[in-house]
């Protein structure tokens, strides 16, 4: 029972994650930063945020112990990981959001890749669980994938800046 | 718009980061991640008349080392791990009485002396219990001035021995430089037990007494102590010692509960059933017991059988005595013991120590009934008379060793001589107890009480006033007879104890300096090379280089 609520609590994460970026890229007035610059500021503060708050708290309390584990270390992994997913996810918001010529055939794999995005949380914790991967593993998965999704979304980016350039 | 947004943003912030707080407290469960925990049971910590014995500390916070350390290595600040199975005990004496410095002992004990094994007992258990006898008493009659700790073999510990062993013979010690396990026991400095208890059980089954007899029925006291003293006071279960005693009384006390129940089979004996505790500090509870009898009870005591010891004897007994062997009561008693044991194929023999008035050591309990006038006698499978803390209960004295079939016998024996003699038939071949019959001696009784002492540490300053267990053998005793009295009496001040006897240990693997710093410079080297490909990639080299180059001063833009 506990696995599903924590499981219901990670796909909530990952949804408020879009909403908080949406909120952030759409509802706050940034006034010297450009369109192509927006997104990279929201997605830094937001990969700030959420480093500090998951991890800064168990860095705190368990690394201090007398045994050294792996663990802190591939959690900074995951963070740099989280960094990129961030930002990409930020560049596909201000993609969906604020930008209003996108041409057509682009539009769903911009969403398709967003919601790969969001739903990442939920997606490693399947990997850990249900499949069984070890936390390294795991890592290096999530490393791969952010670089992947980035270049996708970089690659998204530049197509949608052609039209009005 | 504006103001409905500046409303908005800090209430959705707050619910975020409390969801956020929510997250992280739940992500937090699954990475608390243990080291290794294991539950030891501390050396036992005493005083007697002031001298020190036991174990002094109870604190441990070394790294741990096997016994194949380098030699002239300082264990000043180790603990040394020794697995019993491969103790060679003359080594442990000559560091503990060349006073060597040592951090801790820890002893894993194999799972056999543990409660729950159910491994019957071989030739190499045999071997292994003599040398943990001799390993006891070792170290219960030396000053120890560091923690010693006893441990049950698990896995996780066997591995991290393993371990342990191959880091010792490569040559590379636990220490704080170069890393390995670290053995970490956390607890409050051991205290003294303040006023031990003793409580002693008695249980009074009346006998018949003739209409218009005026004088007092004889009386025949069956005794038996219950408490038991070793190594680790929280695994002195004390099996045979005298777990089989007190097993052997509480069915007698049955057996007689269901003659005497009916007045037609009534014997014209009253019996007195004493279950005392103090054993092992020269039967002191048995002491204070008969000097709170009165003089008419202690008059009407016929004789005293004490039980102690009779659970892993193959077909020998002995009776052992004080008074000397020509005394009409202890002639009687003995023979009507001896003729029993030839129609049960048990050898009885007659063992006699005088007892030395001068000498404040008691080493039998029917010598406290003979200081205090009592004829009595031992019924033991011992040959010898015990020495100071020797076949008190101790570790040693498991389950495994414990034979059912010998209490069983050791029942029978008792019960009919006692029969035969209450009931005048001494010489007959009559047999009162026998299997089929109603009166048979129940050997579920028997198994189910053994199982519960030997899961009963029960050594006697540990156990608190109203301690379950006591209470539980004196609602047995109220089952079976009818007057049941509980008598609490203070330890004899000559013997102090210190508590603190179990404990948990946590091992943790701990890294060495040189492998923390090389891990900083590897985190330290991976940020640099990642700041500078990024400023690389986004402003150029020069920008970076420029970081490092002082600012141009103004005096240029003047000029």
């Amino acid at each position: 029972m506990l696995i599903y609520f924590q499981e219901l609590l990670k796909a909530l994460i990952g949804f408020i994650d879009v909403a908080g970026l949406y909120f952030a890229l759409t509802q706050l007035t940034h006034r010297n930063i450009s369109q192509n610059h927006k997104f990279q500021a929201v997605g830094l503060g937001w990969a700030f945020a959420d480093s500090v708050l998951h991890r800064l708290a168990p860095l705190w309390v368990g690394a201090r112990g007398l045994e050294f584990t792996w663990d802190y270390i591939l959690q900074g992994l995951e963070a740099n990981a989280n960094l990129v997913f961030s930002i990409s996810l930020a560049a596909l918001g201000s993609l969906m959001w604020l930008r209003k010529n996108k041409p057509k055939t682009l539009v769903p794999i911009i969403y398709a890749c967003a919601g790969i995005v969001a739903t990442m949380p939920s997606i490693t914790s399947y990997l850990r669980r249900g499949l069984g991967w070890h936390f390294p593993k795991v890592v290096g998965f999530e490393l791969f994938t952010s670089l992947a999704m980035a270049f996708i979304s970089w690659q998204l980016f530049s197509a949608c800046q052609r039209p009005s350039a | 718009m504006a103001a409905r947004d500046l409303g908005g943003r800090p209430v959705l912030e707050s619910v975020y980061s409390v969801i956020a707080l929510v997250f992280v407290l739940v992500a937090c469960a699954e990475l608390c991640d243990a080291a290794t925990v294991v539950d030891v049971y501390r050396l036992i910590q005493y005083d007697i008349a002031g001298a020190p014995f036991g174990s002094r500390l109870a604190g441990l916070n070394h790294h741990a080392s096997s016994l194949h350390f380098a030699p002239g290595a300082d264990l000043s600040r180790t603990v040394l791990v020794i697995p019993v199975r491969d103790l060679n005990l003359g080594y442990v004496k000559d560091y503990l009485s060349q006073r060597q410095p040592l951090g801790g002992l820890l002893f894993l004990l194999p799972q056999i002396f543990s409660f729950e094994s159910k491994e019957n007992s071989g030739n190499g258990e045999e071997l292994l219990k003599n040398i943990v006898m001799e390993l006891e008493q070792l170290l219960i009659h030396t000053n120890i001035p560091y923690p010693v700790y006893f441990a049950f073999e698990n896995d996780d510990i066997n591995t991290v021995l393993a371990d342990i062993k191959r880091n010792d013979e490569s040559g590379q010690p636990a220490t704080a430089t170069t890393g390995g396990y670290k053995l970490v026991v956390s607890t409050t400095e051991p205290k003294k037990v303040a006023s031990p208890v003793i409580s002693n059980i008695q249980g009074w089954l009346p006998g018949l007494k003739a209409d218009g007899d005026p004088n007092q029925l004889p009386t025949i006291a069956i005794v038996a102590s219950y408490d038991t003293f070793g190594a680790a006071p929280a695994l002195s279960m004390g099996s045979d010692s005298n777990g089989s005693g007190v097993v052997a009384l509480l069915e007698i006390a049955r057996l007689f509960s269901l003659l005497y129940s009916n007045p037609k089979t009534r014997g014209r004996y009253n019996l007195l059933f004493g279950l005392t505790s103090g054993g092992p500090y020269n039967y002191n509870g048995t002491h204070k017991w008969l000097r709170s009898f009165d003089q008419r009870l202690r008059e009407t005591i016929d004789y005293a059988i004490c039980l102690n010891s009779i659970g892993s004897w193959d077909n020998e007994l002995w009776i052992h005595v004080s008074k000397p062997p020509e005394n009409a009561y202890i002639k009687q008693t003995f023979e009507g013991l001896s003729n029993v044991g030839d129609e049960l194929g048990i050898k009885v023999g007659l063992k006699h120590k005088k007892i030395n008035i001068s000498n404040s050591r008691v080493a039998w309990e029917h010598e406290q009934f003979s200081r205090h006038r009592i004829t009595a006698a031992t019924l033991s499978e011992l040959s010898t008379a015990p020495g100071l803390f020797e076949n008190t209960g101790s570790l040693a004295d498991s389950r495994n060793f414990v034979n059912e079939a010998a209490v069983i016998k050791s029942v029978k024996l008792v019960a009919e001589s006692l029969a035969r003699h209450i009931y005048g038939h001494q010489g007959k071949n009559i047999q009162i107890f026998a299997d089929e019959g109603s009166l048979a001696v129940n050997p579920s009784y028997i198994r189910s009480w053994l199982d519960l002492l030997s899961r009963t540490p029960r050594v006697a300053p540990f156990l608190s006033k109203n301690d379950p267990f006591v209470m539980a053998l004196k609602k047995e005793l109220e089952e079976h007879t009818e007057e049941v009295i509980l008598q609490n009496e203070v330890l004899d001040g000559m013997f102090t104890f210190y508590d603190s006897t179990k404990a948990t240990l946590n091992i943790y693997q701990v890294a060495s300096v040189t492998f923390d710093l090389l891990l900083l410079l590897v985190l330290g080297s991976y940020l640099i090379v990642l700041f500078s490909f990024l400023i690389i990639t986004t402003r150029g080299l020069d920008d970076l280089i420029s970081l490092f180059r002082r600012p141009p001063s103004r005096k240029v833009k003047t000029a």
